[in-house]
């Protein structure tokens, strides 16, 4: 197991010393593919969030974590968001805190739809697309 | 310019459903974007809307492309044999909007076959 995590740490570090494109890594739930030597080739560590207590939690932690590995810009997206009492569960949290919310994705039934039915959600009309189009603005 | 993001999160929070969609709008806009699935579980092609036959064209990266270096320090590190684009170029495929998609799963030679 800690021998695979390593192959593909460097494996990824490695492809991150590509200097003309834009990456984007889809990374294991833990931290485990970032390493000091990892988080500096990376420009923003995206966290995901989801507003209930242990999800916040989680996100805190994992955002610390980022830190302590050197990456300069850590921040969150704040996802599934329901209604008022969620929205202000998360900024609440995350002003508390100290965290930066990049974007919030609103709940989307349609995206549920696209992942029982294996669907990229830009191939069909969910509406959370839009929040996405932020987040670019924000990372461009 | 170009730039690196990671994105992390448990499984359910929609990590790699923004991860996809995110890759695929940044290309949209004009840049060339590597969509690197380094999860275990690895399902950024579907969010990125792969289609099957590509699908079996994806090979996860060996670590045969990993070699022991020394740095100045004398001390051992992994570093790969090739630049990091031939070994897109070998080991990725392209989807919709123009993405590269690379698998760094845990399968090491199988996907050779």
């Amino acid at each position: 197991m800690c021998r695979a995590h390593a192959a593909v740490r460097h494996l990824v570090r490695g492809m991150l010393q590509e200097e003309e494109v834009f990456a984007i890594v889809d990374m294991e739930a833990g931290l485990e593919h970032l390493s000091r030597g990892t988080g500096r080739h990376v420009d923003v560590l995206v966290v995901m969030m989801e507003p209930y207590y242990r999800a916040l939690e989680t996100a805190r932690r994992t955002v610390e974590l980022g830190r302590e590995l050197g990456v300069p810009r850590v921040a969150v997206v704040s996802n599934k968001v329901r209604d008022e009492l969620d929205r202000r569960t998360v900024a609440d949290f995350a002003a508390n805190h100290g965290l930066e919310v990049l974007c919030e994705i609103p709940f989307d039934d349609e995206l549920r739809r696209c992942d029982h039915r294996r669907l990229a959600p830009l191939d069909t009309n969910a509406s959370a697309i839009g929040s996405m189009e932020k987040l670019v603005d924000r990372l461009l | 310019m170009a730039k690196k993001i990671a994105i992390a999160g448990k499984g359910g929070t929609g990590k790699t459903t923004v991860a996809g969609t995110l890759a695929r709008l940044v290309a949209r806009r004009g840049r060339e974007v590597w969509a690197i699935d380094a999860d275990s579980n690895p399902n950024l092609a579907v969010t990125l809307g792969l289609d099957e036959s590509k699908l079996a064209e994806l090979l996860p990266l060996p670590r045969t492309l990993l070699e022991e270096t020394q740095d100045d320090e004398g001390k051992k590190k992994l570093e790969l044999r090739v630049p990091p684009r031939e070994v897109a170029e070998r080991f990725g495929v392209v989807g919709p909007d123009g993405v590269r998609l690379l698998l760094m799963g845990r399968v090491d030679h199988a996907g050779a076959g």
